[in-house]
């Protein structure tokens, strides 16, 4: 929205609208009462765990799908990632910076199997407000952010299956959040061809 | 302790820790979607999403009194403004301006000079009947009810519909009073 | 010597959501502070009804030979009581701070029920840091 001398400009379409350059901001807790929301309402919706989990990760696939479109075009000049280790650290780098302001802790390749791939932060922005109640186990809210993870992904054409799973620390009080991602066969046999 | 002065929309919204727009605006997209999926019809939608504005306005008026250390208004007017210049500005990082009171002085107008909401947003043609921006009708609605202001809150105009403003109408219906209600049943 | 001896949270019907004692002194079990909690309530609004000028919203300041008890009321009702040591200072602003967290860690929570007893990890971490740094301030003086 472009404000002209207090008004708002209107527009036909929102096409005609000059693309936001994204740098408006609003209150950390006006994103987390909405969050919250979305968890709450979801909860009504599902009768277990998994389900909830599934939701969540439904909500974010539609925004990772947005943020990709977005992104490439302008913080990338329309260009897009074709490459396995471009796109995920696209994700890690550009996707975390302009989402939650800062690039994500780490992004590692898992130890034990070749096609997945781990991001690691500290304190998930969505998780900031949120303790888990104990009967609810080891689910994180931040499956959110895995679907928008997977919403990156797979709209970039690197279909994988992500999840968030809280790994403990040593030394500190609070477990840190892993983005779990598990890249389809089809993706590593791809980029084997290319090397 | 010095006394407390309430600070101005600008201050608060200065010191609040902030977050992208756009992932508040994706995110409020990814609701209104999932809405429209589990729900289909329109109206149903802008119940929902009234019921979710009217939950976060329960919660979000404690924040805004502790981090705005405002004290009771005086009269409506006083809190129409404070909502307008502060509130607004605090959460949304954008003001409304009040205008257009009844003789009364217990209904008014906000009208919206930025909407961080609708950014990307255009309605097709199967959902003319949204008012998407319903969850912010339902945070008023909630949070003066914190404060025992009874409202009913309504769309005047809205941009997603051709309008040349996004404009709510707020009409006090009734103030409860403050005194401990003494039930026999408590 | 611990300054605080235990906190209170209270709904705005009187229902006891959130209890702490701190160090040994005023302990007390849960009948005893659910009860406490409920004499408050009732006694917070008799002290409203008590002013001889309107305008008055309860007792903010209790003072006996041995222990204050300081209250802070949100203007949505939720009371915040601590009691602690006779004329220990900056409980007001610890009030706040406590008033703050709650709607950070508890009202921000979507496992949070309104109005419900308070059992959210998060608020307990950050609630324990700011009593211990409250000590310190103490301390340092």
């Amino acid at each position: 929205m472009i404000g002209v001398g207090g008004k708002i400009k209107q527009y036909s379409s929102v096409l005609d609208k000059p693309l936001s350059k994204g740098r408006q901001e609003v209150s950390l807790s006006a994103f987390a009462f909405l969050f919250s929301e979305l968890v709450q309402y979801n909860q009504t919706q599902v009768d277990n765990i998994a389900e909830l989990e599934r939701r969540l990760e439904d909500a974010g696939y539609a925004v990772g799908a947005r943020v990709l479109e977005l992104f490439c075009h302008r913080e990338k000049g329309n260009r897009r990632e074709t490459r396995l280790l471009g796109i995920l650290s696209f994700v890690h780098t550009t996707v975390w910076k302009v989402l939650f302001g800062k690039v994500a802790d780490s992004l590692e390749k898992g130890t034990e199997h070749e096609d997945e791939y781990m991001i690691s932060e500290k304190e998930l922005l969505v998780n900031r407000f949120i303790s888990i109640p104990k009967d609810m186990g080891t689910f994180n809210c931040g499956a959110f952010v895995a679907g928008i993870v997977r919403g990156v992904l797979d709209n970039a054409g690197f279909p994988a299956v992500v999840t968030a799973h809280f790994v403990p620390m040593e030394g500190q009080q609070r477990p840190r959040t892993t983005i779990l991602i598990k890249f389809a066969d089809e993706v590593l046999r791809r980029e084997a061809k290319l090397v | 302790m010095a006394p407390v002065v309430p600070r101005s929309g600008d201050a608060v919204f200065a010191n609040v820790e902030r977050v992208n727009a756009e992932l508040f605006t994706l995110t409020y997209g990814a609701i209104v979607r999932q809405l429209l999926t589990d729900l289909e019809e329109v109206e149903e939608v802008n119940k929902q999403l009234d019921q979710m504005g009217y939950n976060i306005g329960v919660r979000l008026i404690d924040e805004f009194l502790a981090k705005s250390n405002i004290s009771r208004c005086v009269d409506f007017k006083e809190t129409a403004e404070v909502i307008a210049k502060v509130g607004f500005k605090m959460f949304l990082g954008v003001t409304a301006t009040v205008t257009n009171w009844d003789v009364e002085g217990t209904s008014c107008s906000l009208v919206l000079e930025d909407n961080p909401l609708v950014e990307f947003v255009e309605l097709p043609d199967t959902c003319q009947g949204l008012y998407y921006c319903n969850i912010l009708s339902g945070v008023i609605r909630g949070a003066l009810e914190m404060v025992s202001m009874k409202t009913e809150v309504t769309w005047v105009r809205d941009m997603l519909h051709g309008d040349d403003a996004y404009e709510l109408r707020v009409k006090l219906i009734k103030q409860v009073p403050e005194e401990y209600p003494y039930k026999d049943d408590e | 010597m611990a300054a605080i001896y235990n906190l209170f949270i209270i709904n705005k019907s009187g229902g006891l959501i959130f209890y702490k004692d701190y160090g040994s002194a005023g302990r007390m079990d849960t009948n005893d502070s659910l009860r406490l909690a409920s004499l408050w309530h009732s006694m917070h609004a008799i002290s409203q009804q008590l002013s001889p000028t309107t305008g008055c919203f309860g007792i903010e300041l209790l003072q006996a030979d041995n222990f204050d008890l300081h209250c802070f009321q949100s203007l949505t009702g939720t009371k915040f009581f601590v009691v602690c040591e006779p004329g220990a200072q900056h409980m007001e602003g610890l009030l706040k701070v406590i008033y703050e967290l709650y709607t950070d860690f508890v009202l921000k929570n979507p496992f949070y029920e309104m109005e419900m007893p308070i059992r959210c990890e998060l608020f307990d971490i950050h609630l324990s840091q700011a009593i211990q740094k409250d000590r310190l301030v103490l301390l340092g003086r």
